[in-house]
């Protein structure tokens, strides 16, 4: 098994205050790996710094200590293309699937933007749209619709439809079905499980549901809360 | 005693309620024939997946929705039709004797007035009470809805999260005890383990009261946890109802088996297909081109039928009160 996604020894802390700095601990010392065409679970109470350690892995943030590597290459050592080329590969998905769409675009458009973004000839829009909409399970009458006109259920799926456009290796999904009916949760979890397995995708999941993570996580690790991590800091104080 | 429920009328009668707004596309038949009986100091839920026409149900009932709606049927409270009054009624009417908890608690909160005196003013408004003493009560009964400290009667909406300004609108809606309580998504934006907590102190205060409360969710665990009986809601139409608990040890219709089925504890199975149109439902029973039992007969339409219970005690003069709108029964 290969670890495609690796964080070791990460830590995220903020600084607070003017005068007297405080220093805020939201991680300290994750070390965990993300194996290729598997799900990795990640559980944890709410503050415990679940969405923030997703978003170092995804490098849309940078962590205060530790190291992120991708392919065995460090994240804060990879430059313009590189990085770049990380980004595609390395896609998040966010709890709130109406927050991740541009409320003003048909959803024709928003799917358009990702297929210019990877320079796709507009000749072919056409052909991959369709076949991204049958992939996620989406009837090409929404085409013409924006998103505040289609459902919870019917967003998440255009919303995974968009990242997989970037034929991504990992998917770092974040709380992808709190937001929705319990009816609409087991189909995109189906649809998860079905994708991985067509296409070897590899997960980092996020969830504060058992169920959620037994059903989908080959693995799993559990965060402890950011108090744990400051009751434990302060005792080393002393 | 002698089966009580057949001498005692409800507390509110709904019957043949049908809901429908014209739309550009059309004409959305938000609920069709809903019938519902609430008993005097009973919890029922009316659950369903999002946009089934649970809140349309509920608007109808209390004259709140906008205009575009078509609302045809009876509501019997008190010896009167509440869909037949007039605006002055049923603002009487309103938060005195049947009160509602929105869904969005931004919406329906003044953001201008501390949310102690935004509760407080029910008392005076309808019950003339003192401002002094109205405002005691109202910090009370945040105080039972776990906001302990007194200075948070002294806050507006905009300095509380979501979850805080619902349980404002909780307040609001139970300080005047009404017979009936209506709650719709009570739960939304509180998280998990809040979201029960909260609940079980709405449901002991309801207790208190003796009022009765009708509990509008797509949270099943929660409507079992709460409710006396459920009803089960697919594309604007009751298709099953009875017994909370017998409902989930026990469900009948297919659309309930399926649904339950998507619970997590039942393992996430996926109901085939997408929930349908509104203004162009399936003819028939409207589950029938999801359904895994359909037959020819399921095109026309069915009534809902009593059956018989099958979980019965024998010699147990107990009606399990079910009913069910499917051809199999
Ligand atoms: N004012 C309106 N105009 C047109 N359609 C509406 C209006 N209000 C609600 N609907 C439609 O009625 C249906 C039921 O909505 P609702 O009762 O809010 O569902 P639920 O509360 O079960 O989630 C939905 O399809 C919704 O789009
Ligand atoms: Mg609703």
């Amino acid at each position: 098994m290969l670890a495609i996604l690796k964080a070791q020894d990460v830590g995220k802390a903020y600084e607070s205050g003017l005068i007297f700095k405080k220093q805020h601990i939201v991680l300290q010392g994750i070390t965990l790996a993300v194996n290729e065409g598997k799900t990795l679970g990640l559980m944890g109470v709410s503050g415990s710094g679940k969405t923030t350690l997703g978003m170092m892995l995804a490098g849309l943030e940078r962590p205060t200590s530790g190291r992120v590597l991708f392919a065995g290459k460090d994240l804060a050592s990879m430059r313009g293309p590189e990085f770049l080329a990380f980004r595609r590969q390395v896609q998040m998905v966010f709890q709130d699937p109406e927050g991740s769409l541009n409320p003003r675009k048909s959803i024709e458009k928003s799917i358009h933007e990702v297929l210019s973004l990877l320079k796709i000839p507009p000749r072919e829009w056409r052909d991959r749209t369709g076949e991204i909409l049958e992939t996620v399970g989406l009837s090409e009458e929404l085409l013409c619709r924006y998103p505040a006109q289609i459902s919870g259920g019917q967003c998440q799926r255009l919303a995974l439809g968009r990242v997989l456009l970037l034929q991504p290796t990992v998917i770092i999904l974040d709380e992808p079905t709190s937001a929705l009916d319990i009816s609409v949760q087991a189909q995109i979890l189906n649809l998860l499980r079905d994708l991985q397995r067509d296409l070897g995708l590899a997960y980092l999941l996020i969830s504060h549901q058992p169920e959620v993570i037994r059903f989908m996580a080959h693995e799993t690790i559990i965060l402890e809360s950011e108090r744990t991590l400051e009751e434990k800091a302060k005792r080393r104080w002393i | 005693m002698n089966s009580p429920q057949i001498i005692n009328a409800p507390l509110l009668l709904i019957k043949g309620l049908s809901v429908s707004f014209e739309t550009p596309l059309g004409r959305v038949k938000a609920a069709e024939d809903v019938c519902l009986e609430m008993q005097d100091g009973e919890t029922l839920a009316l659950v369903g997946e999002t946009g089934c026409g649970k809140s349309v149900v509920a608007g109808a009932i209390m004259q709140l929705l906008p205009h575009n709606a078509c609302v045809q049927g009876r509501a019997i409270f008190g010896g009167r039709d509440l869909l037949g009054l007039d605006e002055r009624e049923m603002a009487r009417i309103r938060g005195s004797e049947i009160s509602i908890v929105f869904q969005n608690p931004s919406l329906a909160l003044n953001p201008i007035m501390r949310v102690g005196e935004q509760i407080a003013e029910m008392l005076r408004v309808h019950k003339n009470i003192s401002r002094n003493r109205s405002l005691r009560m109202a910090e009370d009964m945040l105080r039972r809805l776990g906001m302990v400290e007194k200075e948070k009667a002294r806050m507006y909406p905009f300095q509380f999260s979501g979850g805080m300004n619902q349980r404002v609108m909780i307040a609001t809606s139970m300080i005047l005890s009404p017979r009936i309580i209506i709650a719709d998504e009570p739960s939304k934006g509180l998280d998990g383990t809040l979201a029960r907590e909260v609940m079980a102190e709405m449901a002991s205060i309801k207790d208190q009261m003796g009022a009765s409360l009708l509990l509008i969710t797509h949270d099943l665990m929660l409507a079992k946890d709460v409710s006396d009986r459920m009803a089960v809601m697919y594309c604007g139409e009751i298709v099953e109802i009875g017994k909370s608990r017998e409902i989930f040890s026990n469900p009948l219709h297919p659309y309930t088996i399926a649904l339950l089925g998507c619970l997590p504890e039942r393992g996430f199975q996926p109901i085939p297909g997408s929930s349908p149109s509104m203004i162009n439902p399936p003819i028939g029973c409207k589950f029938h081109p999801r359904c895994q039992q359909c037959r020819e007969k399921c095109r026309r339409k069915q009534k809902m039928t009593k059956v018989e219970g099958r979980r019965e005690v024998p010699g147990k003069d107990e009606c399990t009160d079910r009913e069910v709108r499917c051809w199999l029964y």
